[in-house]
């Protein structure tokens, strides 16, 4: 069954304002156990608005969602347990730390969730390991880390509730490739670890080409297209209408077969594309 | 996320309103306020009312506008006004123990009522057709002959100028970061009052945080462009009091009397 089911969902921010705008219209969507679904649109297709929607931060103006088939809103004062069920990570998570030690700030969610202190600290402890930070972490102050690792902090607060989906926004904007890198990979390794479903937003098709299964393509609110990772970046045109890019290593391969070599461009990882090409040179050679 | 926050928006427009000076605009709401103070009696609160109206109409901000900016303030000026319905000696209307609510006590409550309305709604036109640099260097140019006792004029401004600027985008944080910590469980709102005092920490600390870096941000931003504090600077465009601005205050001078004129003829009497 699935985590989340979104059914039509519209919201418009401020009704009946002069400033009213239609920022999501009509979008359905569904995530699976295990799920790895990247979402992409330019700025101010509704990307935020709809992540804001999966843990019911906001409520849509019209139609439903359902997480594991129940509809959050039929009792809006039991909203507060939907959150421990679905992750939300910020952009900019590192802004939300408040508290002077890393484990003081990691247990904050799973103090919310009203766990035992043994329970609490074993949570800080799985979450850190996550992320790649072991115990000696514990008892530092998090104003003093690196800004990527204080990132990576503020990722385990999250993952600390273990939600069964978890949703990420942006979560490696602003990181060195290294930063980038070991985020992406720890994000992957939890996911196939525990079974949760991942939702990445980004703006890096390379990071939603590389880790993403399926990917969901926002435009005004709408969803313009939706399939396999390698079907939405094989529509090269229609994604820069939309006003977005393609990931480098699928330029390279269109160019190759627009100049007539007989390449598969629905490689979506470097490695992939390595082999692509040195397969044509064997071919050639 | 569109806040319900009116007051202190600015409007950009053509208006007659809003090409006056800003210094013009901040002198006459001055004396504005000074009028609702003294128009007491029902004609010269009458005259009051038809001089708003006079505003907002060269103002080109619809009215509804400018009174949604009054709503915010709704309770503190019922609070006033049913105060001074109760305060006050007169003939008794209705008194029951040691409360009377007197002829008078009523009329004050009621003339209090309009004249603080009358006063957030002009003072709103002013923020609603000037834009806040144009504010504030009206505001600099106004002060500046109190530079000779050591006030830091430029310096002012500039504070005034980004504390009006940055307050939008924190308040922008604000929400931010309560849905952040929301994400995470947070609860505001519910349980006894050191209970929801604290559940504000997890969003006002952040806040502070963020409010600190932006202030080093914009020092650094400041200083790359070689700003010096306002000593001898100049100003890119220099104010000049134009036809209209003239206009603009002979005009409120007249109303100004006839309010004078009004309160002497018809001194004020329950």
């Amino acid at each position: 069954m699935a985590i989340i089911d979104l059914i039509n969902i519209n919201y418009c921010y401020g009704a009946g304002t002069p400033f009213e705008k239609q920022a999501l219209r009509n979008v359905s969507l569904s995530v699976a156990p295990g799920d790895y679904i990247g979402i992409i649109g330019h700025t101010g297709s509704g990307k935020s608005t709809l992540i804001r929607h999966f843990n019911g931060l906001l409520r849509p103006n019209s139609g439903h969602v359902l997480i594991n088939g129940k509809d959050i809103w039929a009792k809006p004062s039991l909203i507060r347990s939907i959150r421990f069920q679905i992750g939300l990570v910020f952009q900019y998570p590192e802004t939300q730390i408040f508290e002077d030690t890393v484990a003081a700030d990691v247990s904050y969610g799973p103090r919310n969730m009203g766990l035992s202190k043994e329970g609490i600290d074993l949570r800080v402890h799985d979450a850190l390991q996550f992320v790649g930070l072991d115990d000696s972490y514990l008892g530092r102050n998090p104003f003093r880390l690196s800004g990527g690792e204080m990132r990576r902090v503020a990722i385990a607060g999250v993952i600390a509730m273990k939600p069964q989906a978890l949703i990420l926004d942006e979560p490696t904007a602003g990181l060195d490739p290294e930063g980038r890198h070991m985020i992406l990979e720890q994000i992957e390794r939890f996911r196939r670890e525990s079974g949760t479903a991942v939702i990445l937003v980004s703006h890096s098709m390379e990071d939603i080409a590389e880790h993403a299964k399926h990917v969901i393509v926002l435009d005004q609110g709408r969803i313009a297209l939706s399939g396999t990772t390698t079907a939405i970046f094989n529509q090269a045109e229609q994604l820069v209408h939309l006003g977005l890019d393609i990931p480098q290593i699928t330029k390279v391969l269109l160019e190759l077969k627009k100049k007539g070599y007989p390449v598969n461009t629905g490689a979506t990882t470097i490695d992939d594309a390595e082999q692509e090409i040195m397969h044509l040179f064997e071919k050639g050679g | 996320m569109p806040r319900d926050i009116t007051v202190g928006q600015f409007l950009p427009g053509h208006s007659i309103m809003h090409r006056l000076d800003p210094r013009t605009k901040i002198v006459l709401t001055f004396f504005f306020i000074i009028q609702v103070f003294i128009s007491k009696s029902a004609i010269s609160l009458s005259f009051l009312i038809a001089l708003l109206g006079v505003f907002i109409a060269c103002s080109q901000v619809s009215p509804g506008k400018v009174f949604k900016g009054v709503r915010p303030m709704i309770p503190v000026i019922i609070f006033t006004a049913v105060l001074n319905i109760f305060y006050g000696s007169g003939d008794p209307v209705l008194s029951f123990s040691i409360f009377h609510i007197t002829k008078q006590g009523l009329f004050t409550g009621f003339t209090l009522m309009v004249r603080l309305t009358a006063l957030i709604a002009g003072c709103s036109l002013i923020t609603y057709t000037t834009s806040l640099n144009t504010l504030a260097a009206g505001l600099e140019q106004l002060l500046s002959p109190f530079k000779r006792f050591h006030l830091k004029v430029g310096e002012l401004s500039m504070t005034i100028a980004i504390t009006l600027r940055f307050l939008p985008t924190l308040a922008d944080e604000f929400d931010r970061i309560i849905d952040a910590q929301k994400a995470r469980g947070a609860e505001f709102g519910s349980g006894n009052f050191i209970k929801r005092i604290k559940s504000y920490f997890p969003v006002i600390l952040p806040l502070f945080m963020s409010a600190f870096r932006r202030a080093f941000e914009l020092t650094n931003a400041i200083e790359c462009r070689c700003y010096r504090g306002g000593e001898g600077r100049t100003k890119m465009s220099v104010l000049r009091l134009s036809k209209t601005d003239v206009g603009a205050i002979l005009l409120f001078l007249l109303a100004f009397s006839l309010t004078i004129i009004f309160n002497v003829l018809f001194p004020f009497q329950y």
